[in-house]
């Protein structure tokens, strides 16, 4: 009678055990401690039918503009604290701020504001999957269009 | 369950000396101030002594070496693999074992359901959602147009100017709308 009992007890306390240690493995979501941010400037333009090579990973992306050509101009990578802003310039006198706002489902949150010349273009909230990117393009540039590859990846 | 009733459960345990020094004194306790548990225990106790008697004077006839030899010779004998696995199954599935596989089944359940934050990527096998969600858009009076592109999971922002004479350095194709 006490064993079986005392079985019955541990095999509670193990089902207990075992169900707050899944809880806490489901819950504790690994918030890393930045981010890092890469910025790529390019050129899209009509003038030719030139594909920088540099862009070759992108161009399936880059598919869906239409337009003739496009040129690399600026690479740039930071690192960015949680809630903290960086600014990374753009060509044409432009700057990108730049400001990781939250981690969720593996989602990162970026606050992105455009400025050219300290007037600003575009202010946007958005939340991108970690290591994904997305394209915020259309300010004239060179007789083209400037198109910025906004990504983001959390360690 | 009367108090009684309890107690005549336990009363078999009791003079076995299976239970604990707490619930040994409750049973004596009771007993001692119980008659009719008193019988049980008084009945309980001839009926263990009937059995020793008998079984003491059976097991005086009885050779016991034979069979420790058999119990010791099948301990050392070596079973095959087939058997062992067999052994095996049978212990693994018995009650016990079942009862503690229930909540390494649900910690599983929910491992799995955590993995994506562990192995990022890693969906059921199968392709993650990698569209950028626009949460909020403020282009101060440009138009704004929003594309997203199935087939590369792109999402595009397209800021173009519309009204004329607004910017006049801008190309023809930032003028008229969107570039897709």
């Amino acid at each position: 009678m006490m064993l079986q009992k005392m079985r019955r007890s541990l095999v509670l306390l193990f089902s207990l055990l075992l169900v707050s240690f899944a809880g806490w493995c489901g819950a504790a979501e690994k918030t890393p401690q930045s981010v890092q941010v890469t910025i790529r400037s390019i050129l899209a333009a009509n003038k030719s039918d030139e594909f920088d090579a540099k862009l070759k990973g992108m161009e399936q992306q880059l598919k869906s503009l239409k337009y003739r050509s496009y040129r690399s101009l600026k690479d740039e990578s930071k690192t960015v604290p949680w809630q903290g802003t960086q600014s990374f310039e753009i060509p044409g006198g432009r700057t990108l701020t730049v400001s990781p706002q939250e981690f969720q489902d593996n989602r990162i949150a970026l606050k992105v504001r455009l400025t050219e010349h300290d007037k600003p273009i575009v202010d946007t909230t958005v939340k991108i999957a970690n290591k994904g990117n997305f394209i915020l393009g259309g300010p004239p540039h060179e007789g083209g269009a400037l198109v910025l590859s906004i990504s983001a990846s959390a360690p | 369950m009367s108090n009684c009733e309890i107690i005549r459960e336990s009363i078999g345990s009791w003079l076995d000396g299976e239970l604990s020094p707490g619930e040994s004194d409750s049973v004596r306790a009771h007993v001692a101030g119980c008659g009719d548990c008193d019988e049980v225990r008084r009945q309980l106790e001839k009926l263990q002594m009937v059995l020793k008697e008998e079984l003491a004077g059976k097991a005086a006839r009885i050779e016991f070496m034979p069979f420790w030899r058999e119990v010791q010779q099948r301990i050392n004998q070596k079973r095959p693999w087939h058997e062992e696995l067999r052994g095996w199954c049978r212990d693994f599935f018995t009650a016990p074992r079942i009862a503690w596989s229930v909540p390494a089944v649900i910690a599983l359940v929910l491992a799995l359901f955590s993995l994506d934050s562990y192995l990022p990527g890693w969906r059921f096998g199968g392709a993650r959602n990698n569209f950028a969600a626009v949460d909020s858009i403020d282009a101060y009076g440009r138009s704004v147009a929003l594309l997203r592109e199935n087939e590369s999971k792109t999402t595009v922002i397209w800021l173009y100017q519309d009204q004329e004479g607004e910017n006049d350095a801008a190309e023809d194709a930032t003028k008229s709308g969107p570039a897709f």
